[in-house]
């Protein structure tokens, strides 16, 4: 049985009871990164999902028997639990960056069972963090949004100001005929499609009109009981010649892919318990990320470039005590570009990092007492790959492949070749219907 | 076939002098909306997205139904439903809500009534 088909089956729910959500990204949480769960040092864009859980693991043991995951990361967005009745232009363009902190904040934790000392021990550690976005749009993207709002609101008001009229003449003339409807309404589409200024070509609009009339003759008579469902009829012909949820489906698409800069940052700080009890722990290390990225516009909207910049801080003393037979420099700064490439349901990520390591090693004491400090450097270089695909639209698989720094612990096993998934979870709403709804 | 939701028999008693202001108050975040409020008697207001309109007094609106239709959607990435308020005079008439997953243009249609108080 292969580790995907078994992870159905310890979780069915997840894959048969899935509502359609917004795309995810692949994971990269602060906290996870930090666990070196997550193997890319990039901390790309969160996605739009308030809840989302990863499982690191490749699902197999060294037995090649399939396990469950040890290794879990969540996030959370506090802000999108609730709603804010937020207009669609409040919602886009946040009026400062105290806004945007307020909205793009979540907290990130991940768990981990093996995290192995220098004498081998699997011991428990924790990781907590936190990040932030903020999307500078440019001129185009605002050009691009209003545009997009304005088809999308001209489309409303014509179905209103058709189908208006058209319900109200069927709730005062509920014996009325086709005919009679036809009679009644037809003047109305005329006007508001003239209106609309749809059809550039007369002839083109007298087609339409011809198709739409002959359509609606071929619906079944209108009867008391079948008017609701005469008029969902008479929409559904309208719909097809205005197709609304085209302009709506190519906006979100766009949203995804927002044109202008986004700066994401990340903080996280790594808690190790040595013995397993929960009295005593240590704060090994902390990280903290600055993540510029752009989104190509034109012909390579589909690339996007990133820029990496991360700081790792490593408590010495505690490495010292727990990794006695290893060096850790205390200050790392790992700099580097990440170019994404997204397609319909998979996306390919490259990423190319430097490091620069230093550390101030204690080589002696003067005849004051003073301790005396040698200063020692070192360069390293990460490079991975990975594929991600969208098992459904809250399901994402990824799989990494590359070489990493030289770990503390085995500087020689440098080879990432790892599977995750990420669930992504809506906001939770209250399911109060309205007593009125029919 | 897009989804219509439809609330009939709504009734607002109010007497003859009485203004009457509708309001659409949307509580889901980032949506695009449409509402026309149609009488027989023309000069229909519209409310884009959230907002009140004057839809006339007790006297005008009494023994016709009122028809409030709305076209909305909501393409924020962050929301998973579509949550709406009908009030007449800041009393609540209907809270609409649907799943996006449901229905991402839902057409909302009340049908109103203002017999005498």
């Amino acid at each position: 049985m292969s580790s995907f088909k078994l992870f159905v089956l310890l979780f069915p729910s997840i894959f048969l009871a899935q509502e359609p959500l917004a795309q995810l990204t692949t994971p990269t949480s602060p906290a996870a990164a930090l666990l070196d769960l997550n193997p890319t040092v990039t901390l790309a864009p969160k996605s739009y999902q308030a809840l989302e859980t990863a499982l690191y693991s490749n699902f197999v043991n060294s037995n090649n028997e399939t396990v469950i995951p040890t290794d879990f990361a969540l996030e959370f967005t506090p802000y999108w639990t609730k709603n804010h009745g937020l207009s669609i232009t409040e919602y886009l363009y946040p009026e400062n960056l105290g806004t945007q902190l307020l909205r793009s904040s979540s907290v990130s934790i991940a768990s981990t069972q093996n995290f192995v000392l220098g004498d081998s021990t699997s011991t428990n550690a924790l990781g907590i963090g936190y990040r932030a976005s903020f999307f500078f749009p440019n001129k185009k993207d605002k050009a691009i949004v209003e545009k997009s709002i304005g088809e999308i609101r001209n489309d409303f008001n014509l179905k209103n100001e058709i189908r208006a009229p058209a319900i109200l003449f069927l709730e005062i003339n509920p014996e009325a005929s086709k005919a009679d409807f036809l009679k009644e309404i037809m003047p109305t589409v005329i006007s508001e499609i003239n209106k609309s200024k749809h059809f550039s070509d007369p002839e083109e609009l007298q087609k339409f009109l011809n198709k739409f009339e002959a359509e609606l003759l071929a619906l079944p008579e209108i009867t008391p009981a079948t008017k609701d469902a005469f008029l969902d009829q008479f929409s559904q012909i309208l719909d097809q010649e205005y197709q609304t949820y085209r302009l709506i489906s190519n906006f979100e698409e766009y949203l995804t892919r927002r044109q202008g800069l986004t700066l994401d940052i990340g903080l996280a700080t790594l808690l190790n318990f040595p013995d397993n009890t929960f009295e005593f722990s240590y704060v090994p290390k902390s990280s903290l990320w600055i993540t510029p990225s752009y989104r190509f516009t034109n012909n390579f909207d589909f690339l996007k470039a990133l820029g990496v910049f991360r700081y790792e801080w490593y408590h010495d003393t505690y490495y010292d005590r727990y990794f006695p037979d290893t060096f850790v420099f205390k200050n790392n700064l790992d700099y580097g570009i990440s170019i994404i490439s997204e397609f319909k349901r998979f996306s390919l990520q490259f990423e190319l990092i430097g490091r620069h390591s230093s550390s101030e090693i204690s080589i002696a004491t003067d005849d004051f007492g003073n301790d005396l400090f040698r200063k020692e450097t070192k360069s390293d270089l990460q490079y991975t790959g990975n594929f991600s695909y969208n098992v459904t639209d809250g399901i994402i698989l990824t799989y990494t492949l590359g070489s990493r720094f030289k770990t503390i612990f085995e500087p020689k096993n440098t080879l990432i070749s790892l599977l995750a998934l990420n669930f992504g979870f809506g906001a939770p709403t209250t399911n109060d219907i309205a007593l009125n709804k029919k | 076939m897009r989804k219509t939701y439809r609330y009939r028999d709504l009734d607002f008693p109010v007497d003859d002098a009485t203004e009457v202001k509708l309001t659409v108050e949307f509580l889901s975040d980032g949506g695009i909306a449409e509402t026309l409020i149609y009488r027989s008697i023309g000069n229909n207001p519209k409310i884009s997205d959230s907002g009140t309109e004057l839809i006339g007094t007790g006297a005008e609106l009494r023994g016709k139904i009122t028809i409030c239709i709305t076209e909305a959607t909501n393409s924020n990435l962050n929301e998973d439903e579509i949550r709406v308020r009908y009030l007449l005079n800041d009393t609540l008439m209907v809270e609409h809500h649907n799943l996006k997953s449901e229905e991402i243009n839902p057409t909302i249609i009340l049908f109103l009534k203002f017999p005498m108080p």
